[in-house]
């Protein structure tokens, strides 16, 4: 869901290219093998889908979606044989596991795996890719939302989100206006360990703290333009940065002093993974695909043309020890929101 | 001058035409309203929609104590942006009531130019304008009044307030422009001939006749800004919050549509209550004639 906001932001025309690319491709040669790819706008670029149809002789077909329903509604619709893998979120992941639309991956068969970046490699580690000792799908591409802060202004670098309600910074704080992420990110500052199912009990101890916070707060942006804007045009120092690596580069690009850092106690950050449909036809073609868009080489250019983190080459997007808490479905959505009008709401 | 008058065919002659005339508003604004009242008696949890009747959405509007000071304070702010706006547009409008010949309204036209405009564009005008940063403070400081720049004219009730105002300025302009332009000069004339002075025939004269399209302009701004999310969205900051952030937010990020369109109901019935007090005062004055 919060991925979907960023990629939409990818050039349509990329897209379009890519599918009259494709259908060309697709129209040549029919009796050949054929990879069915369901994927977001710039994880299956153009010349690295020529680059592996020519290594592997198969025609890639790729379909690319704008929002996690409509990945839900392509997989679960066809029940899983429209396609052979797909990208999707870790928290998306989970419902897609349950209804059995998944076939396990062989790592054998993916041999760049075991080279991935440190935080990726042990899968047993990253909450949500393996069930039942089996590896439903493998990370290819996360963010974090880490806090921007403006380097003239802020010292000594701030460490933790705990600087936010520092009084130094009242009405130079920009915040995120969305309840869901606000609850889990202050869970997290308040040392709270599963910052997606929370009591009641901290669900109140959260509200005042956010109650505080507001103290603090410029105000509650949007979107990444957005908060771009206020910041010019304001006396801003730190930013809680909901577009990460995204939202740093546009405020470079605009000439802003500023850094990016993941909080120790832990950045919240969506995980996006390849997984193989349970409708797989060839399932050993399907897993080379996954091992051919984990060399270094992609995942470096997928960096440099998206912004997003990759899960083979360091990118600023997280450092080799930061603490990365994949997002996850929420305990309840319409509380969290309720409660976020009341803070707001809050005199 | 002599006026054309609009005879309406009578329904059972063209009923084709009748029927066609009348399924476009009920297909775009009547069925839309029904869904909304409907809806308003859904409940929804846990993300599950309860197609039961309830009243559940209105009781929890009355008991939880976040929606009525909200309301309260949104329609105060409301009130004083009409008020600002009639008091900032009627000058206006009397300018331009008083121009002979083409100029008047070629000026009428170029005051609607903004209306033209992106709503969101000039939103983010604005708020570049009174910003930190922005042309407000740094002609202030410029000025010296001030030694550092002032945060009280953005991401707060002022600043919707203020925002609110210069963005709906152009509707009150042009129902008092209305108004002032039927009055006739002969009365104006008359009352000049019986020794009024210019400040007696304006306040016995001119402001009593042009009272109903005043009424009409208060009423007008209201209702436009009552129902405006965007305004405090994008300048309200995080004390600048209103009745219509709080519907945006159920439908948004709660989907919690049935108790957002519960809301909607109420916000209808505040709109509907101050439509029909400018009716009644707008015609009470006219009477008096």
């Amino acid at each position: 869901m919060f991925g979907t906001l960023v990629k939409r932001g990818l050039p349509l025309m990329a897209g379009l290219c890519a599918l009259v690319g494709t259908t060309l491709v697709a129209a040549q040669g029919a009796d050949a093998k054929e990879l069915r790819v369901l994927a977001w706008q710039g994880y299956a670029d153009e010349d690295w889908v020529k680059e592996f149809e020519e290594k592997s002789g198969a025609d890639v077909n790729v379909v690319f979606i704008g929002t996690d329903d409509e990945i839900w509604a392509k997989i679960k619709g066809s029940e899983g044989k429209d396609f052979d893998l797909f990208a999707v979120n870790t928290a998306q992941l989970q419902r897609y596991i349950d209804a059995g639309l998944t076939t396990p991956i062989d790592l054998d068969n993916v041999p760049n795996q075991k080279a991935q970046l440190p935080i990726f490699s042990d899968l047993t580690k990253v909450k949500g890719v393996m069930r039942d000792g089996k590896v439903h799908a493998i990370p290819f591409c996360f963010d974090s939302i880490g806090l921007i802060y403006d380097t003239d202004k802020v010292n000594p670098a701030p460490t933790s989100m705990d600087v936010l309600w520092d009084a130094k910074y009242k009405g130079k704080v920009l915040a995120y206006d969305n309840g869901e992420h606000n609850f889990s990110f202050t869970a997290l500052t308040l040392g709270i360990a599963d910052p997606f199912n929370l009591t009641a009990a901290q669900m109140d101890e959260i509200k005042a703290k956010l109650v505080a916070l507001k103290g603090n707060v410029l105000s509650f942006y949007s979107t990444a333009d957005e908060a771009l804007q206020i910041y010019q045009s304001n006396d801003v120092a730190l930013i809680w940065a909901n577009y990460g690596q995204q939202q740093v580069k546009a405020m470079q690009d605009a000439g802003a002093h500023i850094a990016y850092v993941n909080p120790s106690e832990g950045a919240l950050a969506w995980l996006d993974t390849w997984a193989l449909t349970s409708g797989v036809q060839d399932k050993e073609l399907a897993e080379q695909w996954i091992d051919f868009v984990l060399q270094k080489k992609i995942g470096e250019q997928l960096s440099q043309r998206t912004g997003f983190g990759n899960t083979v080459a360091p990118s600023p997007n997280a450092g080799a020890n930061d603490k990365l808490i994949y997002l996850e479905a929420v305990e309840d959505p319409t509380k969290r929101s309720d409660l976020w009008n009341e803070i707001k709401a809050a005199q | 001058m002599s006026r054309r008058r609009f005879k309406p065919a009578t329904a059972s002659s063209h009923w084709p035409a009748t029927g066609a005339v009348f399924a476009f508003p009920i297909a775009f604004i009547l069925l839309p309203l029904a869904a909304f009242l409907a809806y308003s008696f859904f409940w929804t949890e846990q993300g599950v929609m309860s197609y039961a009747l309830t009243l559940r959405n209105y009781a929890r509007f009355f008991t939880d104590p976040v929606f009525l000071p909200v309301l309260r304070q949104t329609c105060v702010l409301c009130l004083e942006v009409a008020f600002l706006t009639v008091l900032a547009g009627y000058p206006v409008a009397y300018f331009l009531a008083s121009l002979r010949g083409r100029i008047r309204y070629i000026l009428l036209m170029l005051m609607l130019v903004p209306l033209l405009m992106s709503y969101v564009i000039k939103i983010y005008a604005i708020r570049s304008i009174l910003g930190g940063h922005g042309a407000l403070n740094r002609a202030l400081l410029w000025l010296g009044l001030i030694d550092e720049p002032l945060t009280v004219f953005v991401f707060n009730l002022n600043a919707v307030l203020l925002t609110l105002t210069v963005l709906l300025i152009p509707f009150a302009v042009l129902p008092i422009f209305l108004s002032l332009e039927r009055i006739p000069r002969s009365l104006m004339d008359a009352s000049a001939d019986l020794g009024a002075s210019a400040t007696q025939t304006f306040m016995r004269v001119i402001l009593p006749l042009s009272l109903p399209g005043t009424i009409t302009a208060l009423t007008f701004v209201f209702v436009l800004a009552i129902g405006d999310f965007l305004t405090p969205q994008m300048v309200g900051g995080q004390s600048g919050f209103t009745f219509g952030r709080i519907i945006y937010s159920q439908f948004g990020t709660a989907f919690n549509w049935p108790f957002g369109a519960a809301l909607s109901v109420i916000l209808a019935v505040v709109v509907i209550a101050a439509i029909a007090l400018g009716t009644i005062f707008g015609r009470d004055r006219s009477a008096l004639k």
